[in-house]
């Protein structure tokens, strides 16, 4: 067998046998990392292959959080069934609202676009924090649980997993296909793109729901796995950790910001651990490594492959 | 469909105002097929400001602009280009971090309308069509190169190939030899005639080397200050005083090229 077969197939045997090497507590964090990998990657589709900087994608994991937490607390379902609706549920409000936001975001580029997104974010943080009998305001959601046995760390990791893993198949698919390779082109050069016969802001708008949605579902899974949503994961400041993680993992590969994600959650938790004065730990670790690897931790890789 | 005799483009007094500048002040044209029409002009009398105005790049203040027959003002350039206009760009303008393939499949894909279609593999679709126009136009063997690492002259190529990937039947070509050195301006023109024959496409190009102009036009549109000047056979046009005082001191003949 070839080692660029075998790669996939010893990452496939580790990421199903990991969670009976962990306590519950890294099998909660492993949770984590599957779903910022998603979140990370579905906003990686949107800069690293569309060309545009979103400063408001935190709004749709948060949508897509709220949207779970809605499911489960508000609406009387049982609970089996509140958690089968929950990633058609979190994918469409998410949609619903990335289409309202993207609709007035995608008519401007560059800062003007990254500025829209970051304005209509910081409504709906509003929204989150004021809207009190719906949201719990400041005080978040709390006590979600997903039913039955679901509710234990190990199994819940497998769900996590059978929702991550075709999702990000989706929008491996989406990128390799003609619509990805249009999307490539159009952040390669709009005009041109025109000139050919696509619609930029209709094919723009598509990306931007398309990613809005599965950044939802990675929302979505998180919420039930951490058992609570704030207003905080809507906050602006959330919405500089899928930019990092992607550019730590490397923007111009399809899974380098799921390494990005994995890094930085796994990096976070052990700093965090250990001094209160983490952020600036954090900051000063993903400054060196940007620095000493402009294209990301896949970049270094492609490097030493080429070389 | 067009009747018979009607040009493929018709331009009607198209008018475009920036600020306190006409740049376009009542612009006139009709291209009949299989023209191979060039606009020429001084710097600032309007060339490209036409260009774009009639490919929905810039809106018109006035004027209409009508292409087989139907009226197509202000409509937006995936518009255009899906009705079949193509252009090519003063300032080449190809997709740099595609490969030369991917730049022509991308073209390929939006004409046969799958630039929406999600699942396929798009790296196989189209791909023999592509290289086929890449050796069209003399890049055979270039298919698998990023378009931003190829010489100018070949980024030209790419995006006339780009261009020809949508099967317009009008192609609008802003300058398509600027940044040329002279001797590659020829052979670049006549490389677009000669596709533009085999392809039976009309054609109309802004030029400023009068004699890459002299050696492809059908016909030759005269621009200065924003309107039409004169307009008739390279003989014709070559012999109008108005003309000559256009290019005040330079000659207009196919040796001289006024560069």
């Amino acid at each position: 067998m070839s080692p660029s077969a075998l790669l996939p197939l010893c990452a496939g045997i580790g990421v199903l046998a990991l969670p009976f090497a962990l306590s519950d507590f890294w099998i909660f964090i492993a949770i984590e990392v599957l779903a910022f990998s998603l979140y990370a990657v579905s906003f990686n589709v949107l800069l690293g292959y569309g060309g545009m900087l979103s400063f408001g994608h935190a709004a749709f994991f948060g949508v897509g959080g709220y949207a779970a937490a809605l499911l489960v607390k508000k609406t009387g379902l049982s609970a089996g069934l509140a958690f089968a609706l929950l990633p058609i549920v979190a994918m469409g409000i998410s949609a619903v609202v990335a289409a309202i936001v993207g609709f007035f975001s995608v008519r401007r580029s560059g800062i003007y676009f990254a500025m829209l997104t970051f304005a209509f974010q910081m409504l709906l943080y509003t929204v989150a924090l004021k809207a009190t009998g719906l949201t719990g305001g400041d005080d978040g959601m709390t006590g979600l649980k997903p039913p039955g046995a679901l509710a234990q760390p190990l199994v819940y990791y497998y769900f996590a997993l059978a929702v991550v893993v075709p999702a990000l198949y989706v929008l491996f698919r989406l990128v390799s296909s003609p619509f990805g390779y249009t999307l490539r082109a159009l952040r390669s050069n709009a005009r041109r793109v025109q000139y050919v016969g696509v619609d930029v802001r209709a094919h723009q708008l598509a990306t931007f729901v398309i990613t809005g949605a599965f950044a939802g579902l990675a929302g979505a899974v998180f919420a039930l796995s951490s058992g609570n949503v704030f207003p905080g994961w809507l906050n602006w400041t959330a919405s500089a950790t899928p930019i990092v993680m992607a550019v730590l993992g490397g923007v111009h590969t399809f899974l380098g910001p799921a390494l990005g994600a994995a890094v930085y959650v796994v990096l976070e938790v052990l700093i965090s651990g250990r001094t209160e004065y983490w952020p600036l730990a954090m900051g000063v670790i993903i400054l060196a490594l940007v620095l000493l690897m402009p294209a990301g931790l896949t970049g270094l890789v492609r490097a030493r492959r080429s070389a | 469909m067009t009747a018979d005799g009607e040009p493929i483009l018709r331009v009607e007094s198209l008018a475009k105002r920036f600020g306190g500048l006409q740049a376009l002040g009542g612009v006139d044209l009709a291209v009949a097929r299989g023209e191979f029409r060039a606009i020429i002009g001084p710097n600032g009398a309007g060339k490209s400001t036409f260009f774009n105005t009639m490919t929905g790049l810039l809106r018109p203040d006035s004027g209409r602009v009508i292409f087989e027959g139907r009226e197509v003002t202000g409509e937006p350039p995936h518009v255009l280009a899906r009705m079949g206009v193509g252009r090519t760009f003063q300032i080449t303008s190809v997709f740099h971090d595609l490969s030369a393939l991917e730049n022509v499949q991308v073209s390929l894909l939006a004409h046969a309308r799958r630039a929406w279609s999600v699942w396929p593999q798009a790296s196989t679709l189209y791909a023999e069509r592509a290289q086929e126009l890449l050796a069209l136009v003399g890049l055979a063997g270039s298919g698998g190169r990023l378009a931003g690492a190829l010489a100018h002259g070949d980024q030209k190529r790419l995006e006339l190939a780009i261009a020809l990937a949508g099967r317009p039947r009008l192609l609008l070509l802003d300058e398509p030899t600027a940044g040329m050195a002279a001797h590659e301006r020829i052979e670049s023109i006549t490389l677009v005639h000669r596709v533009a024959r085999e392809l039976e496409l009309s054609c109309v190009f802004t030029e400023h080397d009068m004699a890459v102009v002299f050696a492809v036009a059908t016909r030759i549109t005269v621009m200065h200050q924003g309107r039409v000047l004169a307009e008739g056979t390279p003989a014709e046009v070559r012999a109008r005083p108005e003309v000559q005082q256009v290019y005040l001191g330079e000659s207009v003949t196919p040796q001289g090229g006024c560069a």
